[in-house]
């Protein structure tokens, strides 16, 4: 892959964009009936689905109840064919963990958990198809469900990934761009309040550059804001014709 | 709107397995077509390079001519190219990242008229591949999809011609479209091209070297070199450490046998390896060329071999104890470049068999070995020196296949000579562009340069308030650097260093730019000097000459009137006026309070007494206070235990870097070291001043400390004289050479002092994001920070420095930085490229100047003339012979006691030498020659010896000197002439002379030239020039001394 130009002199990425465009983004929500909310997202190949249950009673152990807010459980699992080789993925591996701890901590940020004391909410994503940046889409498949599901949060939370080439910042990264090696950070943003919900990043960078790096990624989760906020907008509209409004 | 497709591509695993990949592909409804012609430029955002508008057609190359033909491509005549994408890819993964650079270096330079369009992401150029089409039918068929669009979009104003190598193709896409052409290229040369005769010669040697490429390969030869291994087991190797990463050194003595890796970074540590591993023999070679990166094995300890020690070609000496020696099993990567070449003579074809349309050529560098050329036009560049470029080397051929560029000039001629020197350095020299002389201010008697208004107010004016002079060298045109000094009216001085403002005439990435940076420096040759900027910039506008407005950039310090101080420090753009344009000679003499040098100073001539009197106490102020400043600096640094090798340090540059003529170092005059230290001073503040403003971008130049264990021959041959060498750090050094003098003889000293030089590592720019601040340490000054930035004229690292120090000043002021500058990265590359060019540079000088040496001893004869005899210095001792110095003519070479009949050398009594059968023993310090009568001579270290002077002819490479020990007796000068005289007199004498009589003989053949002619025409090589423009150039030698006597 050592070959591999990522950015060309004339600006274009390997399949065709700009650095600070986005893939394409296709959503729905309310996709299965019996949960209480779910969504699906396609961020260009990458393809992921949540869903929500809750606000609830505490399952199993009563101890972990919080006195004073809800209790936000996140799972994230991958399908055996989300990636070039088919490969099977136990529950509970060291990388699923992680993502799920990292939602909880997103989700933890965003949702009004204050307004449900010693209840409890569930988030599952399962990933169905990889193609970089699959915590920024686990991320905006939850907000959708969340919204889906009618619990009430501070703002929407999205999610987008970027990367650094040859001194400029590339927004949403796919799988070829990460396994180049850069360094890549993943950050989820409440976007009317600018708020971090949870910045990552888990390689070298110098600081001087973290600023260009940090703004491309915040850019382009303002512009997933936009774009979800359009497909909550047709739900909610498509919603209200079937009811007969 | 973008619009998503998806590809899919097969990729094979390294386990063999098969992946299926699926990747997205975004295409958009427009990119940038950078035609003129474009009917909505805004719309394509057409920004940067755009196609010239008066061409007649656009030419689109298919990927497999861009593959093979890049070299025609590259000519600045062929015009409107367009190179498609899809091409490009072909190139990047078919061709690897060499030959990809070179064409993205192509696209960028705006020299090139030449453009890329995306059209793979194009919404109307993009197709997919279909089921089951071959990747190179689906190339031709995007790049003819392109074509047609590009046509249509240029709203069919502009015919295109598609040029391509496959038959199926023209046939299918020749008539489909009208106005879209598809041709192949040697009929599009043949059309569009037909009096551009070097692309065509290009072509069909490249053509033909294609052919036999194809021959060979249908023939199944013995293979002559085993595989070279896959880059995946190299690199996993070199991880485990079972191979070992490196650049090839061929031994240029014995190019067949020996070559050397030196081992990079931290290989040496992990190998627990001290010395370069040696390479024994062309097979363990294995195909890798001199300055090739290569992965080695090492071989089993019983199969390593020692280095030979004994000079020359004389075989069977004993070699020295064995050493790491392994073979190469990888190349990295390949450093081939254009090599000058000469074919064999007549006779020699003759013996190389019928089959003579493959030739092997000699090239003119020793360590690279013989070229296979086909060519019919052989015999008709027997006499020439040749420029050939390699193409393969397969492991079934002894040796690498390559194609004919071009001629380069006759051998033994002195043009054809230097053009050899020029190639072979890779420094390219054309005439400046009409583009860039474009760009050039004007000065002439009728239109002459002025201060604008504009400059005017933004500068600071120091023409009414400062005496500002420079001192230079006599007739120096480009003056870079004047000084000032006056007193303040709190009572403290100001000292400013005024330098020529060259950043403001060239600005960042205009073509002048452009062409400066590829020539990073200027050349200085024996007989002439190749400019970096045009001389209406060095010689004119630019330089700081005396009684005219120049802009200048200047650094003034505030210093304390008794201790000098430094209180405060100013940097800015400046209008100067210099007053005087002193030389050393005149500068020194006023200071010794000799004033009857001023008649020599044009500007006092034309004053009357008094107001001569009144300017003339100023500046002998000026000159007074200066020098005793500079003093002062110096003593400061010193007290404050910074080493003060400086005075050394200049001396020993002065001697690697100066023509080899001027051996002995004159004794500097202390203008040249008042004038030397300020632009220390300057350097250094501004290095210092740049790196606070730009911590991770910021130029500068750092010397490293030397390797201990090369000090040990230094120290060996200081102990056979006597003297102790301390080389721990650089101030015990610059001492003990001090302590090192021979009161009998001044030649002992300035051997020790060069070997000192050899030993130590050169000076280098680099880029200060990518070192640690510890190493930017420059040994040679005890300075921490160093840079380069007063001869912005003649140096690109100056030209940069000033765009730092300019953004530095307007970063300060809180404005906006104007200067692009570069990143840490791109200047890390610029710095290597020009301490590279720097290299370049030093070697065509010294390469030129033994072509002198040699040409100047051609047509004397040993035996006879007088001047071949001369009195020499052994500076070292080898198995089978000394290695001498001449101080006369600044020759260095090697002396056998040995000959190759296996006599060795006897001296009789009194003195006169003759060769009898006899043996040699080498000892540390001297080396005994015994015949088998019994009579033995002994040669010490630093003795001194008659030697004769001849010169060895070579046909292929350049001449060589010879020197033969006639006497171990020192020579006695027959004229009383002082010793240094002479030899400082001699220098352009020997110049004059070569170039003089290359004219008379030039002048001679006049009469036959008619039928020559029309081979100089055809060859645009050698030209007849006046004798003017040599004696010209001849003045321009005095430019030499100067340039760098702080040119550190």
């Amino acid at each position: 892959m050592a070959g591999l130009e990522l950015l060309s002199d004339q600006g274009y990425r390997v399949d065709g964009r700009r650095a600070g465009e986005l893939r394409k983004i296709q959503a729905r929500m309310g996709v299965f009936a019996q949960a209480d909310g779910s969504a699906y997202i396609e961020q260009g190949n990458t393809k992921a689905l949540a869903v929500v249950y809750g606000p609830h009673e505490i399952r199993g152990s009563r101890a972990r109840a919080l006195p004073d807010r809800a209790l936000v459980n996140c799972q994230y699992s991958s399908a055996t064919f989300s990636t070039g080789e088919r490969k099977r993925r136990p529950h509970g591996d060291r990388k699923s963990c992680e993502m799920g701890l990292q939602l909880r901590q997103t989700f933890e940020a965003a949702v009004l958990t204050q307004l449900h004391p010693r209840s409890q909410i569930d988030i599952y994503v399962q990933v169905l198809q990889a193609d970089g940046g699959t915590y920024a889409a686990c991320v905006n498949a939850a907000t959708l469900a969340v919204l889906d599901a009618g619990i009430p949060m501070r703002d929407f939370v999205c999610a987008c990934s970027a990367g650094f080439v040859d001194g400029t910042a590339l927004a949403d990264l796919s799988h070829v761009e990460e396994a180049a090696g850069g360094p890549q950070l993943a950050l989820a943003l409440l976007p009317s309040s600018g708020q971090i919900a949870l910045l990552e990043m888990d390689a070298r960078l110098h600081e001087d550059q973290l600023e260009q790096v940090l703004e491309a990624a915040a850019q382009a989760a303002r512009d997933v804001h936009t774009l979800l906020d359009r497909v909550v907008r047709q739900h909610v509209q498509e919603a209200s014709i079937l009811l007969g409004d | 709107m973008l619009q998503k497709r998806e590809k899919v591509l097969l990729l094979r695993t390294f386990q063999g397995r098969t992946l299926r990949i699926v990747r997205e592909h975004y295409l958009r409804p427009s990119v940038p077509c950078n035609s003129p012609l474009c009917p909505q430029p805004a719309v394509c955002r057409n920004d940067g390079k755009l196609l010239s508008s008066d061409v007649t057609h656009y030419m689109i190359p298919d990927w497999k001519v861009v593959q093979d033909y890049l070299e025609i491509l590259e000519f600045p005549e062929l015009k409107g190219i367009i190179f498609m994408q899809t091409a490009c890819q072909a190139v990047q993964h078919q061709r690897g990242r060499r030959q990809y650079n070179k064409l993205r270096n192509l696209l960028k330079d705006a020299r090139h008229d030449c453009v890329l369009f995306a059209n793979e992401f194009q919404q109307s150029c993009y197709l997919p591949r279909e089921r089951g089409e071959s990747m190179e039918k689906w190339q031709s068929r995007s790049i003819y999809n392109a074509a047609t669009w590009y046509y249509h979009h240029c709203q069919d104003r502009m015919p295109i011609v598609m040029v391509t190598e496959d038959e199926e193709a023209i046939q299918q896409y020749g008539s489909e479209t009208e106005g879209v052409f598809v041709i192949s290229f040697k009929n599009y040369l043949d059309n569009f091209w037909p009096d551009l005769k070097a692309t065509h010669e290009l072509c069909e040697s490249i053509l033909q070297s294609r052919r036999e490429r194809e021959n060979e390969s249908q023939e199944s030869h013995g293979k002559e070199y085993p595989e070279h291994l896959p880059l995946e087991v190299l690199e996993a190797g070199i991880k485990s450490g079972r191979y070992i990463q490196g650049t090839l050194n061929v031994n240029k003595h014995r190019a067949q046998i020996e070559a050397f890796v030196r081992l990079q970074g931290a290989s040496s540590k992990d190998s627990g390896l001290v010395s370069d591993i040696l390479i024994h023999g062309m097979k363990a070679r294995n195909r890798s060329i001199h300055g090739d990166v290569v992965v080695v094995e090492l071989l089993p300890k019983n199969e390593w071999k020692g280095r030979t020690t004994a000079l020359g070609e004389n075989d069977g000496e004993s070699p020295s104890e064995p050493m790491p020696t392994g073979r190469v099993v990888g190349i990295l990567q390949k450093n081939w470049r254009d090599y000058v070449v000469t074919f064999p003579s007549k006779e020699e074809v003759q013996s190389q068999g019928k089959n003579a349309r493959k030739i092997l050529v000699t090239p003119w560098d020793y360590r690279i070995p013989k070229i296979r050329i086909s060519t019919q036009q052989a015999e008709a560049l027997q006499d020439f020196r040749v420029v050939v470029r390699i193409d393969s080397w397969e492991s079934t051929s002894m040796y690498p296949s390559g194609h004919f560029v071009r001629v380069l000039g006759r051998i033994g001629d002195l043009e054809g000579e230097i053009a050899t020197i020029l190639v072979e350095n890779s420094i390219s020299v054309v005439p400046f562009s009409e583009a860039q002389m474009c760009e050039m201010p004007v000065n002439t008697t009728e239109n002459p340069w002025k201060v604008s208004s504009e400059e005017e107010r933004e500068r600071k004016d120091l023409r009414k308030t400062h005496l500002v002079f420079s001192i230079d060298p006599r007739g120096c045109e480009d003056v870079d650097d004047t000084l000032s000094v006056r007193a303040l009216d709190n009572g403290n001085l100001e000292l400013g260093v005024h330098i020529a403002d060259v950043t403001h005439f060239v600005t960042s990435h205009s073509y002048i730019d452009i062409e400066a940076r590829t020539r990073a420096t200027t050349y200085y040759l024996a007989d002439r000097r190749y400019d970096m900027l045009p001389s209406i910039l060095s010689a004119d506008v630019c330089s700081l000459l005396g009684g005219v407005d120049r802009y200048a950039v200047s650094i003034m310090w505030e210093l304390d009137k008794t201790s000098y101080e430094i209180k405060k420090v100013w940097y800015g753009r400046t209008i100067i006026r210099s007053a005087y344009k002193l030389f050393y000679e005149a500068a020194q003499e006023l200071l010794d309070g000799n004033v009857d040098i001023v008649d020599d100073i044009p500007e006092f001539r034309d004053m009357d007494e008094k107001s001569r009197q009144a300017k003339l106490e100023e500046l002998l102020w000026a000159i007074g206070k200066l020098t005793d400043i500079a003093r002062h600096i110096r003593a400061k640094r010193d007290r404050c235990g910074a080493l003060g090798l400086e005075g050394v340090e200049v001396c020993i540059q002065l001697d690697e870097k100066k023509n080899i003529h001027d051996l002995i170092p004159k004794q500097p005059l202390e203008v040249h070291e008042t004038v030397a230290e300020c632009m220390i001073l300057a350097n250094h503040w501004v290095a210092k001043k740049i790196y606070e403003s730009f911590p991770r971008q910021a130029l500068l130049r750092r010397h490293p400390p030397p390797h201990q264990e090369f000090f040990s021959e230094l120290r060996e041959c200081a102990k056979a004289k006597g003297f102790f060498i301390d080389t721990r750090s650089n101030k015990a050094l610059a001492d003990s050479l001090d302590n090192a003098n021979d009161p009998n003889d001044p030649i002992v000293n300035w051997l020790l002092r060069s070997m000192a030089t050899q030993a130590m590592s050169n000076a280098l720019y680099f880029s200060t994001g990518s070192c640690a601040e510890e190493e930017f340490h420059h040994y040679g000054l005890a300075l921490d920070k160093y840079t380069h930035f007063t001869s912005p004229i003649r140096r690109y690292s100056d030209i940069i420095v000033h765009r730092l120090l300019m953004a530095a000043i307007s970063k300060d002021k809180k404005m906006e930085i104007k200067e692009n500058l570069f990143s840490n990265k791109d200047l890390e590359e610029l710095c290597r490229y020009i301490n590279n060019r720097n290299r370049a540079a030093q070697h065509s000088q010294k390469q030129s100047t033994e072509l002198f040496q040699c040409m100047y001893f051609k047509d004397k004869d040993p035996e006879t003339e007088e001047r071949c005899i001369a009195d020499g210095v052994i500076y070292s001792i080898r198995t089978n012979g000394v290695l001498v110095f001449i101080p006369r003519f600044g020759i260095k070479g090697a002396a056998y006691l040995k000959n190759k009949d296996g006599l060795v050398i006897s001296c009789s009594p009194d003195g006169h030498s003759e060769w009898k059968p006899g043996s040699l023993q080498r000892f540390q310090n001297k080396i005994t020659s015994t015949t088998t009568g019994g009579e033995s001579v002994t040669f010490h270290l630093f003795d001194h010896v008659t030697v004769r002077i001849s010169v060895q002819a070579s046909r292929c490479h350049s001449d060589t000197i010879r020197l033969e020990i006639i006497s171990n007796k020192p020579y006695m000068m027959p004229d009383t002439e002082l010793f240094q005289q002479s030899s400082l007199l001699l220098k352009s004498d020997l110049v004059k002379e070569v170039t003089r009589s290359m004219e008379e003989a030039q002048l001679a053949q006049e009469v036959k030239v008619n039928v020559i002619e029309k081979d100089y025409q055809k060859y645009c090589q050698t030209k007849g020039r006046s004798l003017y423009t040599l004696l010209e150039e001849i003045r321009d030698l005095a430019l030499l001394d100067v340039s760098n006597s702080y040119g550190i």
